[in-house]
């Protein structure tokens, strides 16, 4: 691929829910408003779904302030599709085992984040956008291509180097990649069915259609460490690619080769 | 073909022993000679050496990329991050991939 001028035609930083939002929208753009709309959708999640707030509706439930009829929808149905990603993970991704900064017991973020996200990216292409990538500090959503005939370059980060990258994804279209990994915050990710922190992988990477989905998969993948791989090989549309803390890497049969990864499209693009 | 018989492991799904495959020197296979009776964990176990064998060494890697993916960074550590210094070249207009 030849260096080209960008074909960004917006371009946006939000800092939201304790963390950067990044906006890189190519041609065509939005129609005017369109990400006004869009930041004010993700301060309202932030609102709502916080566990550093003490009066966010889900702080408020988790300490059994509000009953769950009382919830709003939206909460409802958050609340329900965490349990379905509880189900399909075997309890690796469980949003109520594990302990939220507001001291409940309830932390569904690791969905929350994604599925907004999503949400996000079904608004701008409402406004008209077709091709766009956000990173919700270190998630992605993309849509189309950066240029045309171009592929999204996305670098994954190396877990022990921050400004270095362990490997590269092009990806076009529809898709969504997400990385669990404790070099970040420094914090423990508990395994929900052991009540324990999970120490195998250095960091999981999970590719698939739906952000919602891939954040959720990647903190499964992690606390899952190796057998990440057997179990998320049944699931459709969706890979993993795992690091060791040793430096060995491993990943899901329909993960790119490395020597295919310039096609990695192909196999995530289902 | 060599095989060589391991010994008998108890697992948390039950009594556990592979055997190893070796030909020309090379291991080539390895066989689970014992199944804790029979139930579902047992083929896991079998299938858990396949995609395993899908690995290589982790190397440092540097290209020009769109965006960065990794674990949750907060706003504080997004400053020395390199979507940080991404975003920082988009708002100046400059040349990317």
């Amino acid at each position: 691929m030849t260096p080209h001028r960008a074909d960004v035609c917006l371009h946006h930083v939000e800092h939201v829910m304790g963390m950067a939002v990044s906006f890189d929208i190519r041609q065509p753009a939005p129609i005017s408003g369109t990400l006004t709309e869009v930041l004010r959708w993700l301060h309202h999640v932030d609102a709502t779904f916080s566990t550093y707030l003490d009066d966010s509706e889900i702080t408020r439930f988790g300490r059994g302030e509000i009953a769950i009829d009382d919830l709003t929808a939206e909460v409802q149905d958050v609340l329900l599709q965490c349990i379905e990603l509880t189900d399909l993970t075997g309890g690796a991704f469980d949003v109520f085992a594990v302990p939220a900064p507001n001291g409940t017991q309830l932390d569904p973020s690791g969905f929350v984040k994604g599925w907004s996200i999503e949400r996000a990216a079904a608004m701008l292409e409402d406004g008209g956008a077709i091709n766009f990538c956000i990173n919700a500090g270190g998630d992605i959503a993309v849509r189309g291509e950066p240029a045309p005939g171009d592929a999204w370059q996305i670098g994954i980060r190396h877990p022990d180097h921050v400004d270095q990258l362990a490997l590269v994804l092009e990806v076009r279209g529809t898709m969504a990649i997400a990385t669990s990994a404790t070099y970040e915050r420094g914090a423990h990710i508990m395994d929900p069915r052991v009540g324990s922190p999970t120490t195998e992988l250095a960091s999981a990477t999970v590719v698939g259609r739906d952000l919602g989905i891939a954040d959720a998969y990647a903190t499964a993948a992690f606390v899952l460490g190796l057998d990440a791989i057997e179990w998320i090989d049944p699931q459709p549309g969706y890979d993993a690619y795992l690091i060791t803390h040793d430096g060995e890497t491993c990943w899901s049969t329909d993960f790119p080769h490395p020597s295919q990864r310039v096609a990695a499209a192909a196999s995530a693009r289902r | 073909m060599a095989a060589y018989d391991g010994a008998t492991i108890d697992t948390k799904y039950g009594p556990v022993q592979v055997q190893a495959q070796v030909q020309n020197g090379s291991l080539v296979a390895v066989a689970v000679m014992q199944y804790p009776n029979g139930d579902g964990k047992s083929v896991r176990i079998n299938q858990r050496a396949l995609p395993e064998l899908q690995s290589e060494a982790l190397t440092a890697q540097s290209a020009t990329v769109h965006t960065v993916s990794g674990a949750t960074y907060t706003s504080n550590a997004y400053v020395k991050s390199l979507q940080s210094a991404i975003d920082k070249a988009l708002a100046a207009g400059a040349v990317v991939a």
